[in-house]
């Protein structure tokens, strides 16, 4: 039985850090893109036949992800295909995944082989087996498996979709775009379904201009008792990176073990793209502590509770702490840097200085010299 | 099948056992042995071959293959799988006229792989071998080799004097031809030292090759045969002078010692320069390393997907690999995926892949710097237990 799987790249944006770039190919963790995380998890669970759906903003996801080598998906037949508003059958942008599904019709219906079909987000990062989730769906004889996790809803939070469930695992309530109360569990924006019914239903709900995955298919057809739900509660770690507040608490949550073991299981490994950096270089005087360091680095000054991603240049006397230094970025002689969020390329100059706040972090874009 | 002609190809010597590695390369044959915190030996000889537009690459492996073989693949991580370019592991094989099984010399590989090389009908063929740790522009030493109109250049760096009989040395006219070779003299000429990397053109070694073949006293050696019976024929051989950082790492020693010639804020060898000298490797899939809070680093290599809480200086650090709380690694080369327990000591050691130091075990010991150095080695997989000692200089 094969499954083909589905990457919605665009969902979102979080201020500067997605300006130039979809939240699928938006940095995280020392050395990954977020999407890492979905194609890692769709190629251990064998899907070897793979769409991302992009709408603006995807040249450094087509740059990320190239041919899908790194990831295992590199075939003549199937792999990876880039579903952009010009490899659709329109040019408009769609305005929901439903849309989004149907102007991607020709690939959904390539290939009679693809039984179920895998949707998930780029934006959600978890490291999960699909294959259970596949083996649960299978199991329910559901029409619709949604991935959700407890102790994510909160009264606060914005949820995309989120649903009560009763002791047996039965559903009680669905409610969208929500800040739904802990009672509830959030869904992960995972969903598996047949491809066939998938395909019938994006062409019933299109008929009748309804395009929103969550509220027309899901809420819509479950309040109508036209859907039977099976819900599978994802036991491991969750990060749901909408906000920039959200990202940095997350990115900085690596720190803690039992999460980065979590996330970054040694049997199931999260791949990127290589870049073949040199080990990372602790100088004489460095003072590094509490932080995640990928390779490539040069780090001479001081450093505390911060992710430092490949080839950054940390300089004598610099003092960095609490924050998120991107790819390639240079921190000059004694420059002191507080709560910020330098993006890929940035230089601050010796001595400068940038402080902001752990709800409010400061942000240098990309290139910038400060 | 058609194979597009190449002006230029290399045939790579991998086959060595290197048993001056002792334990190191018990089970691993001596270029896949992990040098630099992520890299394998032979990623220098392959990264500069990439480097120098050279894409065609004949391995020839003998000595406990199976972890090369794994380790090259299909040429992936240099770029070597394309559709006109291959990493192509030739082993030794069985042919009907029986001049076939081992490798018996280093020319007797290549002559075994004659039909290899002739499917790509090249002009030059370079000779590599995969013992050391260096970067070099093989594109410009053909040049060389065809602007002076040679049979075959040899790449030369000058050895101190006293140094020069444990060489090949080839003495020299002013224009850098060869006239003489010797193989290990004990009253050198010169201090030009032959670097094992050669430049032949074809058609003249493959004359070579096949003579050598039918001489039953020969020793099938490049050093020894080939390059002798060329000069005595009176091809013309080029010298070709090389500057720059180059190491044999075939002793415990010298391996320590060119590990830690990648430290410093001015190292003697840099391996980071630009993208056109970048060293590749095989990339496994680990995350970033993680630095705790009561971790000290000084002066050292960490590659990723490590997780370091004790103290390091002055070591390499490969990746995979787990420092513990109170553990303290000094002046030493830890390869990849090992664990030192909270509380171990490893002191001018190499530990071996995946070797483990047990909680509070002490390896290796401190020496002045113009002592003999006496390096403690763990073999791939060892288990130092707790609470023992592994001495200065022993192995385990």
């Amino acid at each position: 039985m094969k499954t083909m799987g589905i990457i919605f790249a665009n969902d979102g944006n979080i201020s500067a850090l997605t300006e130039k770039r979809t939240m699928a190919s938006l940095p995280f963790g020392g050395r990954y893109r977020q999407v890492d995380f979905a194609l890692s998890n769709l190629a251990a669970a064998g899907v070897r036949h793979l769409g991302i759906i992009t709408r603006y903003n995807y040249q450094s996801l087509l740059n990320h992800i190239g041919s899908g080598e790194e990831w295992g998906l590199e075939l003549e037949e199937g792999g990876l295909e880039f579903l952009t508003p010009y490899a659709m059958s329109t040019r408009n942008n769609y305005r929901g995944k439903l849309e989004s599904l149907h102007y991607a019709m020709d690939f959904l219906t390539y290939g009679d082989e693809d039984e179920y079909l895998i949707m998930i987000d780029s934006a959600v990062l978890s490291n999960i087996d699909l294959n259970s989730v596949l083996a649960s769906h299978i199991d329910s004889g559901k029409d619709i498996t949604i991935v959700t996790k407890t102790g994510i809803a909160n009264g606060e939070k914005m949820l995309d979709m989120a649903l009560k469930l009763d002791d047996q695992g039965n559903v009680q309530d669905i409610v969208v775009d929500y800040a739904a109360s802990s009672e509830y569990d959030a869904s992960m924006d995972i969903f598996i379904l047949s491809k066939k019914w998938l395909i019938q239903q994006v062409k019933e709900h299109i008929a009748r201009n309804l395009y929103h995955m969550d509220r027309d298919l899901v809420l819509g057809l479950w309040q109508a008792g036209q859907l039977s739900i099976n819900v599978y509660r994802f036991k491991g770690h969750v990060m749901y990176n909408e906000s920039v507040e959200e990202y940095f608490s997350n990115s900085m949550s690596l720190i803690n073990k039992e999460i980065r073991h979590d996330l970054f299981h040694y049997n199931h490994p999260v791949y990127t793209k290589v870049r073949d950096r040199v080990p990372t270089y602790y100088g004489e005087d460095c003072q590094i502590k509490d932080c995640i360091v990928a390779d490539g680095c040069m780090l001479e000054g001081k450093a505390e509770d911060c992710i430092i991603f490949r080839q950054v240049t940390v300089e004598e006397g610099a003092d960095v702490e609490n924050s998120i230094i991107m790819n390639d970025t240079v921190i000059g002689k004694d420059a002191e840097i507080k709560y910020a969020i330098l993006d890929k390329n940035v230089t601050v100059r010796p001595g400068a200085r940038l402080v902001g706040t752990p709800s409010n972090p400061i942000i240098i874009k990309r290139g910038e010299t400060v | 099948m058609y194979f597009q002609k190449k002006r230029c190809i290399a045939m790579l010597l991998a086959g060595g056992q290197g048993s001056r590695l002792k334990v190191l390369t018990e089970k691993t044959a001596k270029p896949a042995v992990p040098f630099g915190g992520k890299y394998r030996i032979i990623d220098f000889p392959l990264s500069n071959c990439v480097n120098s537009g050279i894409d065609t690459v004949g391995i020839l492996t003998q000595y406990q293959p199976l972890e090369l073989n794994e380790y090259i693949g299909n040429g992936q991580p240099w770029g070597l799988n394309k559709t006109h370019s291959c990493a192509q592991v030739l082993p030794p094989y069985e042919r009907h006229d029986k001049k076939s099984g081992w490798y018996k010399g280093t020319a007797n590989a290549i002559y075994q792989n004659i039909d290899f090389i002739e499917r790509f009908d090249p002009d030059y063929v370079v000779i590599l071998s995969g013992d050391h740790i260096y970067k070099m522009d093989y594109a410009a030493m053909v040049k060389y080799h065809e602007k002076n109109n040679a049979a075959c250049t040899i790449a030369v760096r000058n050895v101190p004097l006293e140094e020069a009989s444990r060489f090949g040395i080839l003495n020299t006219n002013p224009d850098n031809s060869i006239y003489e070779f010797e193989e290990k003299p004990p009253k050198p000429k010169s201090t030009n030292a032959s670097m094992g990397i050669y430049v032949f053109n074809w058609k003249v070694l493959h004359d070579a090759l096949v003579a050598d073949e039918e001489d039953p006293n020969s020793s099938n050696d490049f050093g020894k045969n080939i390059i002798p019976s060329l000069l005595n024929a009176g091809h013309k051989m080029m010298a070709y002078p090389f500057e720059g950082y180059w190491k044999d790492v075939g002793t415990i020693d010298s391996l320590w010692e060119a590990n830690m010639e990648l430290l410093g804020k001015e190292p003697e060898f840099n391996i980071r320069g630009d993208e056109r000298s970048k060293i590749y490797a095989r990339n496994d899939a680990y995350p970033s390393s993680y630095i705790d809070g009561d971790s000290k680093i000084y002066n050292s290599f960490i590659a990723e997907g490590c997780e370091v809480y004790g103290t390091v200086r002055h070591s390499i650090i490969s990746i995979g690999c787990t420092i513990g709380e109170g553990a303290l690694v000094e002046d030493s080369v830890v390869m990849p995926g090992v664990v030192i327990e909270p509380g171990a000591v490893v002191r001018h050691a190499i530990l071996g892949e995946n070797s483990k130091v047990c909680q509070n075990a002490v390896v290796g010991g401190a020496f002045e710097p113009d002592q003999a150095k006496e390096i403690s080695v763990t073999a791939k997989g060892a288990v130092v237990e707790a609470n023992t000692v592994l001495k200065p200089g022993e192995m385990l």
